[in-house]
């Protein structure tokens, strides 16, 4: 199977999860682009493993998925202690550090 | 052959799409035919459906599709499920590129465990659909979208030049290859720094969150 199809579609999702950080105003769906961006190259870093048939990608893969486990959990703790001062978790209101 | 056959079929999607929302009282009807022309399609085709690249399509064609349903549902609990659907489409492309251990990593941390967090904390915040998409709005809007074709055009650019190379037969199969046994031999010689400071990391997430989430709010 040749590789630039997979990377293709990784470049979409990528795309279309980056987007979705800038336009969307929810923090929830924000984070969850993030996970998407975090896909899109793992799944290059998967179609490059296989390419050059070197398993070291495939480690790679392995921490990407860590940091997104550390990333999801803490920026939900902080979506809910968002939530808890200010019932809101629209990322206008959180506009202090805002130039 | 197989992608004019994906083509169709992801015409017919589209045609039955339409009808649902341009003449919903339709939809019965419109589904029956359309779906008995897809049938036909396949039984006319059968061959293309024992081809890798059928395959490949249309579960890159559900990916793109559900990443989509993400970022423009206005309802976070939909974005979720649909970011679920997407996560298997690329676990069965892992299965596809080899990385079979990866491809369970990917349902039993990312499917099992992360989105279960999400959908507890959006069921926790019982937060309702956005009324209408509340999305950003004038300049960051149309550069953001503008933005994002132009990175998918210099993607596609940086890929293009390898796209139209004769296909290469890839080697042996190596049952080997993408099993728990190797990924573990490298993660405990090569990268047993990185794992470690990875333990370190989950810890100081783990402490984060919890001092985060239980904090006590002064009114």
């Amino acid at each position: 199977m040749r590789i630039e199809f997979f990377l293709l579609i990784a470049a979409l999702l990528f795309a279309i999860g980056c987007v979705g950080v800038l336009i969307r105003r929810n923090a929830i769906v924000i984070l969850m682009c993030i996970e998407l961006m975090l896909n899109a190259v793992n799944l290059t870093f998967v179609a490059f493993a296989h390419d050059n048939q070197s398993m070291t990608g495939q480690v790679f893969v392995f921490f990407v998925m860590t940091v997104a486990a550390a990333e999801a959990a803490v920026g939900l703790a902080i979506i809910i202690a968002l939530f808890r001062r200010r019932l809101t978790t629209d990322v206008e209101d959180a506009s202090l550090m805002r130039w | 052959m197989p992608v004019y056959l994906l083509l169709e079929l992801i015409l017919v999607l589209v045609l039955f799409a339409l009808v649902r929302v341009y003449a919903p009282e339709r939809t019965l009807l419109a589904g029956a035919i359309l779906g008995a022309g897809a049938t036909a399609l396949l039984a006319v085709n059968y061959r293309a459906l024992l081809s890798l690249e059928f395959w490949v399509g249309l579960i890159g064609f559900v990916a793109i599709l559900s990443a989509l349903m993400v970022v423009i549902h206005p309802n976070p609990m939909v974005s979720i499920l649909f970011l679920i659907v997407n996560l298997f489409c690329i676990a069965l492309f892992y299965l596809i590129l080899q990385a079979q251990f990866l491809a369970a990593l990917q349902i039993i941390i990312y499917a099992g465990a992360i989105m279960v967090l999400f959908v507890f904390v959006v069921m926790l915040l019982n937060l309702k659909a956005e009324v209408g998409l509340r999305v950003a709005a004038g300049p960051q809007r149309w550069g953001a979208l503008l933005l994002g074709a132009a990175f998918v055009a210099l993607l596609f650019n940086a890929i293009r030049g390898r796209l139209d190379q004769a296909y290469v037969e890839p080697g042996m199969f190596d049952p080997a290859f993408g099993a728990a046994r190797g990924l573990g031999g490298l993660l405990f010689s090569k990268y047993l720094f990185a794992f470690e400071a990875a333990s370190v990391l989950l810890i100081a997430a783990m402490i984060g969150a919890v001092i985060m989430a239980k904090r006590q709010v002064r009114r």
